[in-house]
């Protein structure tokens, strides 16, 4: 184990720089790709949970299954080279692999925080659907203002869980050529053949990164529950 | 008031209402009672659609809340392709007897075996959606008029209480926030809850809760109240508030619909009580009559137990 060829590296030399930019792209990702996952997510679930069942409802509901089937179905690497080096090319989109890396972690997550708020939404007493629409409120009116905010803060803890994960799981964009924080190291190894120092830095970085988080999320809980106790 | 006529309701299978009709004038009072599982709250929650028959309508101040059924217009059923085809057999058939008996007689058989299909001829159509189009009236705007109180009062957990009287109205644009909210403060005040209006549902008694949410269904001055089981949810002692709070509604004129097992309530207040048995309407009379001389066995075993 050599730190003082570690630290040459990446003080002297000014490795943290790549660093720097890999936190960026990791933080990018993760917290778009949540954004558009909640996004998507809730679409897919409120089609699929939805009472309507005229021929529009049943397809767009086929529609969304085969959504999550495909996109659970396969791994995140995968999706990453299809989106990069297939589908963009044939439809002639030139994006920033990092932007690249936000649309599909984003379309990724869609299909899993749909079934994430399923359940949360299945959870909530149908009482409270009833009593909305017994008052004439109309069923999209009563999901927006009863339903969904207290099944969202049912689902956050899982949420909270979906952004770590995805955190995690973004250590897979350099197959896209996008630098985050393994290709930050890995480039620290490659260039000094020390490996060991590095490899134990990212997963550091990475400890680090995940308990900060969920220590945030906790105290957010926290001041959800209490606002709960108002 | 509210009409329901030939009502059938099947859960899959499960057959709960069989052919119940009613009729609730303005400023009755009818109360509902009998054993668990005759139907009372399937019946009740038909009446603001929150189920939907399987057959048979609903009226309300002479609007329809479901489709049209065929079934119950004789002068509809007369213009369905089964009935002329009918018609014409038995004309040959039976010379003797008069067109209207005739067609009494083949009404008669077509509402007894469901005889009419899917699809019945143009001016068959057009003769249900005529009736359709001329009465119909949006679910949405019939519930407003229709306020229901719940047995697990269904209060909306994420609201304040003042936000749980003033969402509806906001949001259908009823009334302006300001409006709102002055009406809710009002209907707080009136059962003593005003202090609470920035509390959320959960620091609530069950009594205070189940209050609340027939003020709720009030803010939206509705024209009559739909109560299910309102006190059967509560501790003893909060069963009273609750009465008497529906006590005063009713010395207001207000026509209500409510499924109950509070006897003492029904004598009381009642101005007619039904007793469901099976799915049917056995039994109706005035309190006095329905509680001193019932004629139904069943009706006569059911009160036996019960008082
Ligand atoms: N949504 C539903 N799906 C299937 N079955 C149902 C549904 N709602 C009610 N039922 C069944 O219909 C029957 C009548 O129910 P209903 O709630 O109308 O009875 P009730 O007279 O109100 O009884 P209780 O006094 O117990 O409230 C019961 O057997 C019940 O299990
Ligand atoms: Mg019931």
């Amino acid at each position: 184990m050599r730190f003082d060829i570690f630290y040459e590296e990446f003080i002297t030399k000014a490795g943290y720089k790549m660093l720097l930019e890999g936190l960026k792209n990791t933080a990018i990702i993760a917290v778009f790709a949540l954004l558009i996952g909640l996004v998507i997510g809730s679409v897919i679930v409120l089609v699929k949970i939805s009472p309507f069942n005229n021929w529009l409802f049943k397809i767009l509901k086929v529609i969304g299954d085969i959504y999550v089937a495909l996109f659970r179905g396969t791994p995140i690497v995968v999706q990453l080279l299809l989106t990069h080096y297939v589908l963009f090319p044939l439809m002639d989109i030139n994006l920033e692999p990092v932007v690249e890396g936000v649309i599909t972690f984003g379309m990724n997550s869609g299909a899993y925080i749909s079934e994430i708020m399923r359940g949360g939404i299945l959870s909530i007493d149908k009482g409270q659907m009833e009593a909305g629409r017994s008052v004439g409120l109309s069923y999209m009116q009563t999901m927006m203002k009863i339903v969904l905010p207290q099944a969202i803060k049912n689902i956050l803890p899982t949420l909270g869980n979906e952004f770590i994960a995805l955190i995690k799981e973004t250590s897979v964009v350099s197959f896209i050529t996008v630098i985050d924080i393994y290709k930050a190291f890995q480039s620290i190894a490659n260039s000094t053949y020390e490996y060991i120092v590095p490899y134990l830095m990212l997963a550091l970085v990475y400890l680090v990164l995940v308990i900060i988080i969920t220590m945030l999320i906790k105290l957010l809980e926290k001041r959800l529950r209490a606002s709960d106790k108002r | 008031m509210i009409e329901i006529k030939g009502i059938y309701k099947n859960f899959g299978k499960l057959q709960v209402l069989k052919g119940v009709s009613c009729n609730i004038e303005k400023g009755e009072k009818v109360v509902i009672v009998g054993p668990s599982g005759s139907g009372k709250s399937t019946m009740l929650r038909c009446m603001n659609l929150l189920e939907i028959p399987t057959y048979g309508e609903v009226w309300l101040e002479g609007k329809i809340l479901t489709p049209v059924d065929p079934y119950l217009h004789k002068d509809i059923i007369t213009k369905s392709k089964t009935f002329k085809q009918l018609a014409e057999k038995e004309r040959s058939e039976n010379s003797g007897l008069t067109d209207e008996e005739i067609s009494s007689k083949i009404i008669a058989e077509i509402k007894k075996n469901d005889l009419l299909k899917k699809y019945e001829g143009r001016e068959f159509a057009k003769a249900v959606k005529e009736l359709y189009k001329s009465n119909y009236i949006k679910t949405n705007l019939a519930r407003r008029k229709m306020g229901m109180v719940f047995q697990h009062f269904n209060l909306f957990n994420n609201l304040t209480i003042l936000d749980n009287l003033t969402l509806a109205p906001v949001k259908l644009k009823i009334k302006t926030k300001e409006q709102a909210e002055e009406k809710a403060m009002q209907l707080l005040k009136r059962i003593g809850l005003e202090d609470k209006a920035k509390e959320y549902p959960s620091k609530l008694s069950g009594g205070q809760k189940q209050r609340v949410a027939i003020v709720r269904a009030l803010a939206m001055e509705p024209d009559v109240m739909l109560f299910d089981e309102p006190t059967s949810a509560l501790d003893p002692e909060m069963v009273g508030e609750v009465l008497s709070l529906m006590k005063e509604l009713a010395e207001e004129g207000m026509t209500m619909v409510v499924v109950t097992h509070e006897m003492g309530f029904a004598r009381e207040v009642a101005s007619r009580v039904l007793f469901m048995d099976g799915g049917i309407i056995k039994e109706e009379n005035n309190p006095k009559e329905f509680f001193t001389a019932p004629k139904d066995e069943r009706l006569k075993e059911f009160l036996s137990k019960i008082l």
